[in-house]
C-alpha cells in the first residue's frame, strides 16, 4: 500500500492525523486508563498466588515467610479488582446481566464466573485451610470486635485436632493445584478478551494471552518481593535473605521466560510484515517511544533483567545490603514496567485507526471516571486493603523454615498486635 | 423412638413438599412483578422478522459526495454530534512519480464531519490527481458479526431478518463490541450509554419503507431490497447481476453482506 | 447416622455454604432474567419491537407522489427521477399529516451548498456522468430556475 500519513489541513481537528474512521474521532479512547488498571490488578493478583503456590504445591519451603503474605496480597488486590469496571461501565447498574445471561461467545462474559470461582473456590478457600486452625486459637483469646470476626470466620467449626488439621493441609494443597490453572484463567481470559479482537492489528495475535499471563506471573511475583521488604521495613524485622535470594531467582526466570515471548511475538510482527506493519511501527517508535521503548522496554524490562541476572552469576560476591538494594529496584521496576505494558497494549492499540491509515490523540484528564485521579486511587486501595488484612491476620513474626511443623502450634504464632 | 422420628420425618418432608409447590406460584407473582420493573414494551403486531432478508449495496460510481444520506440519517435517527451511524470517505489517488514505475502516488482519505455537510475543495491540486472517488460507509451486515459474538449480556444481536441491532435497554456499555468492529460502524452513545449503530433504520424497514439514507440519496448509490421477497425488476438484484461486486475486509472472516461495485483497491 | 454426615464438619459446612451461594445464584438468575429473553435468540425478544417502534421522521416519495402525481410524472420522465422529492423539499412528514400545512418555498437563488449547487458544483472527485458546473463563473446569473426546470432538468422553462 503506497501510503503515507500526512495532515489534512481542512480536517485538522485536533484529534487525529492521517485518516481515522469518524467513529474513531473521540476525545479520550473508549477503553481507557481504567481499562489499564483493571488487567495490572488481576494481573496481580495471579502472580501473587502462583508465589504462593511454589511454597504449597512444589514445597519451596525457603519462601514459607511470604506464604501468607502473597495470599493476603492476592486478596486485597481481587476485592478491588472490579472497580475500575464498574467505574468504566456505560450502565454498572445493568453490571449483574452479565451473571444473569452471560454469552458464552464473549471472552467478558467469562468475567463474573471466574471472578466468582477464583475468590471464593480458590483464594477464600485457601486461606481458610490455611487460616483455621489461628481462626480457632485467635477467637478464644480475643475479645471484642475482633473476637467476634474471628469466630465469624471459623464458620463454627471448632475441630482442631491433628486429623482435621492434616486434613485441611491435603485439601489446602488440592486447592493450591487447582488455583494454578484457575489464577490463568482468571487473567488469561483478559488476555484473550484483546487477542480475539481480529478488528485491530495490534491486539488480534495468538500470542497475547500468553504474554498477559506471563507478564502476569512476573508482576505478582516483583509484588511479593516489593510488599515483603517493604512489610519487614515497616514492621522493623529483617527480610530473610535466604528467601528473597530464592524470590529474586524465581523473578528472574520468570522474567526471562516473558522477555523471551513479547521478544518472539515482535520478531514475528516485524518478520511477517502484515498489511499492518507500517501503521504499527510508526505507534511504536513515535506515540509509543516512551512508554513503549523507554518504560517498557529498557526500564521495564532490561534493567531488571541485567540486575537481577547479576545477582544470579555474582550472588556470592556482592554483599547482603547491596542484594537488598537490587532486588528492592528490580521489583519497583518491574511493577512500572508491567504497568507500562498495560498501558501500551491497552491505550496504544486505540491510537491507530482500524483504517491503517492515520493516529489518533486523546487528551488525559486529571479527574472524571477517566481521569489520572481516580486510576491512581484505584491503584492504591488495594495496598489499603492489604494494609487492614495484614494488620488484622498477619502474626507478627513471619514463620520461617525452621518453624513451620504442620499440626503443630498455630502457624501463625500469636495473633497481630492490636492496634 | 426410631418410629416416632420416622412419622415426625414423614411429615416434615410433606410439609416440605406441600410448601415448595405453594412457593411456586407465589415466586411466579414475585417474577412477574420484578419483571415488569425492568425494561419491556408492547409490541406492534404484523411483522414477521423471519419472512425478510434486508441488504443494501452500494454503487461507488454514483456515489457523488452529497453527505445528504449522512444529515438524512442523523435527523432521522437522533444521532448525537460527533458520531456516525453512516459516513463518506473521499479518496484523492496522485499520479505517480515520473520514471518511479509505480501505478499511483499516494493516497490521501478524508472525512470532513463525515461528509455531512458534502466536501469542500481537496487540497491536493487538480492536475495531480489521477483518480478520485467516494464511498459510502455503513454497518457491514455481517453474517458472522464479530460485534454480537464479543457482547457480553446479549443485548447486540443478528435479527432474523439481517439487520445487527443494538438493545439499548439491555446494553452495559461495556464497549467490547465497539472495539471488535472492524468497519468503525459503531460507537458509544454519549446521551444513553450504549453501544449503537447503523439499525438500517429497522422502524423504516418493518413498516415498508426505505431507509432514510436510500430514500434521499439523489443519484441511486445506495441500493436497499428484500433478498427474501424481490419486488418487480428488483434494483438489488440487478445491481448484484450486472455489477462485479466486493466487500470490504474479507480477509477477517466476518462475513460482511453488504456489496459494493467499483471499489478500489485503497479503500479499506 | 447416615454415612454422609460422617464427613469431617468443615467440609460439612462448605458444601453447605456452596449449595446456599449456588441456589441463590439460581434464585436471582430466575428473577432477573427478563421475560423475553432467548425468544429468537440471545437476546430479548421485545428489543426488535422496541427499535421498531420510533416514529419515521421522512415521509418516503411514495407518500408525496400519491396526491402530486403530476410532479411525479414529469420527474419520471428526466434525469432527476433518481431524486426523492424530500431530498430538495426536506422533510415532508408534517404536510403528509396535514395537507393545510405546506412545506416552505425553497429559495433558489442560493449558490452555497444548501441546494443545486451541493450536488453539481463540480469536483474532481464526482463521477463523469453528472452534469457539474463551476457555480462562481457559471452565466453569472445567480437564480438556477432562470435556465433550469429542477423537476425536468431537460426543459428549458417557458
Amino acid at each position: 500500500m503506497n501510503t503515507t500519513i500526512l495532515t489534512n489541513l481542512v480536517d485538522t481537528l485536533p484529534q487525529f492525523q492521517g485518516y481515522a474512521y469518524p467513529n474513531e474521532r473521540t476525545l479520550h479512547p473508549l477503553w481507557g486508563v481504567l481499562i489499564v488498571v483493571y488487567p495490572y490488578i488481576t494481573g496481580l493478583v495471579a502472580g501473587a498466588f502462583i508465589m504462593a503456590s511454589l511454597v504449597r504445591v512444589f514445597k519451596v519451603r525457603a519462601l514459607e515467610p511470604t506464604y501468607r503474605l502473597a495470599l493476603l496480597t492476592a486478596l486485597a488486590f481481587l476485592l478491588c479488582a472490579p472497580l475500575p469496571l464498574l467505574f468504566h461501565l456505560g450502565h454498572p447498574e445493568r453490571c449483574f446481566e452479565i451473571m444473569m445471561t452471560p454469552h458464552f461467545s464473549s471472552p467478558m462474559a467469562m468475567f463474573g464466573f471466574v471472578y466468582a470461582w477464583y475468590l471464593m473456590a480458590v483464594l477464600l478457600l485457601e486461606l481458610w485451610f490455611d487460616y483455621r486452625r489461628d481462626f480457632v486459637a485467635w477467637a478464644k483469646t480475643e475479645t471484642g470486635l475482633r473476637g467476634i470476626i474471628y469466630q465469624a470466620f471459623t464458620l463454627g467449626v471448632t475441630d482442631v485436632t491433628e486429623p482435621a488439621l492434616r486434613l485441611d493441609e491435603r485439601i489446602g494443597r488440592i486447592i493450591s493445584i487447582v488455583g494454578i490453572p484457575s489464577a490463568f484463567l482468571l487473567h488469561g481470559y483478559v488476555g484473550f478478551i484483546f487477542g480475539s479482537i481480529k478488528a485491530n492489528p495490534w491486539w488480534g495475535n495468538v500470542l497475547m494471552p500468553i504474554i498477559f499471563i506471563l507478564s502476569a506471573v512476573v508482576s505478582g511475583m516483583a509484588l511479593c518481593v516489593f510488599a515483603y521488604m517493604f512489610l519487614c521495613w515497616a514492621r522493623r524485622i529483617t527480610a530473610e535473605m535466604r528467601c528473597l535470594d530464592l524470590m529474586a531467582s524465581f523473578l528472574f526466570f520468570a522474567l526471562v521466560v516473558d522477555t523471551t515471548i513479547e521478544g518472539l511475538d515482535w520478531l514475528h510482527r516485524l518478520y511477517s510484515a502484515e498489511e499492518g506493519i507500517d501503521v504499527l511501527r510508526s505507534l511504536a517508535t513515535s506515540k509509543l517511544f516512551y512508554t513503549l521503548l523507554i518504560g517498557q522496554a529498557c526500564l521495564g524490562t532490561l534493567a531488571p533483567f541485567l540486575l537481577l541476572g547479576t545477582m544470579q552469576l555474582f550472588r556470592r560476591k556482592v554483599a547482603e545490603l547491596n542484594r537488598r538494594r537490587v532486588y528492592f529496584a528490580s521489583s519497583a521496576l518491574i511493577l512500572l514496567g508491567v504497568l507500562a505494558m498495560r498501558w501500551n497494549v491497552v491505550i496504544g492499540g486505540q491510537l491507530f485507526s482500524k483504517s491503517l491509515r492515520g493516529f489518533m490523540s486523546y487528551k488525559m484528564e486529571l479527574a472524571g471516571s477517566e481521569g489520572w485521579l481516580l486510576s491512581l486511587a484505584l491503584l492504591a486501595l488495594p495496598f489499603l486493603v492489604l494494609t487492614v488484612l495484614v494488620k488484622y491476620f498477619l502474626a507478627r513474626d513471619l514463620p520461617t523454615m525452621e518453624n513451620v511443623v504442620p499440626g503443630a502450634a498455630p502457624r501463625g504464632g500469636k495473633p497481630p498486635a492490636p492496634s | 423412638m426410631s418410629e416416632n422420628m420416622t412419622r415426625r420425618g414423614a411429615i416434615k418432608g410433606l410439609a416440605g413438599i406441600v410448601g415448595g409447590l405453594l412457593a411456586l406460584p407465589a415466586a411466579r407473582t414475585c417474577k412477574a412483578a420484578v419483571q415488569n420493573g425492568l425494561a419491556s414494551s408492547p409490541a406492534p403486531a404484523g411483522y414477521d422478522p423471519f419472512k425478510h432478508k434486508w441488504l443494501m449495496a452500494l454503487d461507488v460510481d454514483r456515489c457523488i459526495g452529497c453527505g445528504l444520506c449522512v444529515e438524512a440519517c442523523c435527523q432521522e435517527n437522533s444521532v448525537p454530534e460527533g458520531h456516525w451511524r453512516t459516513w463518506i470517505e473521499r479518496y484523492v489517488i496522485t499520479k505517480p512519480k515520473a520514471e518511479s514505475g509505480d501505478t499511483r502516488g499516494e493516497t490521501f482519505v478524508d472525512s470532513p464531519e463525515a461528509g455531512r455537510n458534502g466536501f469542500p475543495e481537496s487540497l491536493i491540486p487538480k492536475e495531480e490527481i489521477l483518480k478520485s472517488f467516494f464511498v459510502p460507509k455503513l454497518c457491514n451486515l455481517c453474517e458472522h458479526s464479530p460485534c454480537t459474538q464479543v457482547c457480553p449480556v446479549g443485548a447486540t444481536f443478528d435479527a432474523p431478518d439481517g439487520a445487527v441491532l443494538v438493545d439499548k435497554n439491555y446494553c452495559i456499555g461495556c464497549g467490547f463490541c465497539v472495539q471488535a468492529c472492524p468497519y468503525g460502524c459503531r460507537f458509544l452513545n454519549p446521551v444513553t450509554h450504549t453501544a449503537d449503530k447503523c439499525t438500517l433504520c429497522y422502524h423504516r424497514i418493518t413498516r415498508g419503507l426505505k431507509p432514510a439514507c436510500v430514500e434521499i440519496c439523489p443519484s441511486q448509490a445506495r441500493i436497499f431490497g428484500d433478498r427474501m421477497n424481490p419486488v418487480a425488476e428488483d434494483p438489488l438484484e440487478r445491481f448484484i447481476a450486472n455489477n462485479k461486486v466486493e466487500k470490504l475486509k474479507q480477509s477477517l472472516g466476518t462475513g460482511p453482506r453488504v456489496v459494493y461495485a467499483g471499489l478500489d483497491e485503497e479503500v479499506r | 447416622m447416615p454415612r454422609f454426615l460422617k464427613m469431617p464438619p468443615q467440609i460439612i459446612r462448605l458444601v453447605l455454604l456452596t449449595i446456599g451461594i449456588v441456589c441463590a445464584y439460581f434464585t436471582a438468575r430466575y428473577f432477573l432474567t427478563p421475560q423475553s429473553f432467548g425468544q429468537y435468540g440471545h437476546y430479548r425478544g421485545d428489543a426488535l419491537q422496541e427499535i421498531a417502534a420510533r416514529q419515521p421522521f421522512w415521509a418516503g416519495k411514495a407518500a408525496c407522489v400519491e396526491c402530486h402525481t403530476d410532479h411525479a410524472e414529469k420527474l419520471a420522465k428526466g434525469e432527476h427521477k433518481t431524486l426523492s422529492c424530500e431530498t430538495c423539499h426536506g422533510p415532508g412528514e408534517a404536510h403528509v399529516k396535514n395537507p393545510a400545512e405546506k412545506l416552505p418555498k425553497l429559495d433558489m437563488t442560493k449558490l452555497d451548498m444548501s441546494l443545486c449547487v451541493r450536488c453539481h458544483a463540480a469536483s474532481p472527485s464526482k463521477p463523469k456522468w453528472l452534469h457539474q458546473i463551476n457555480p462562481h463563473n457559471h452565466y453569472t446569473g445567480n437564480v438556477c430556475t432562470e435556465c433550469h426546470v429542477p423537476h425536468q432538468p431537460n426543459e428549458v422553462p417557458p
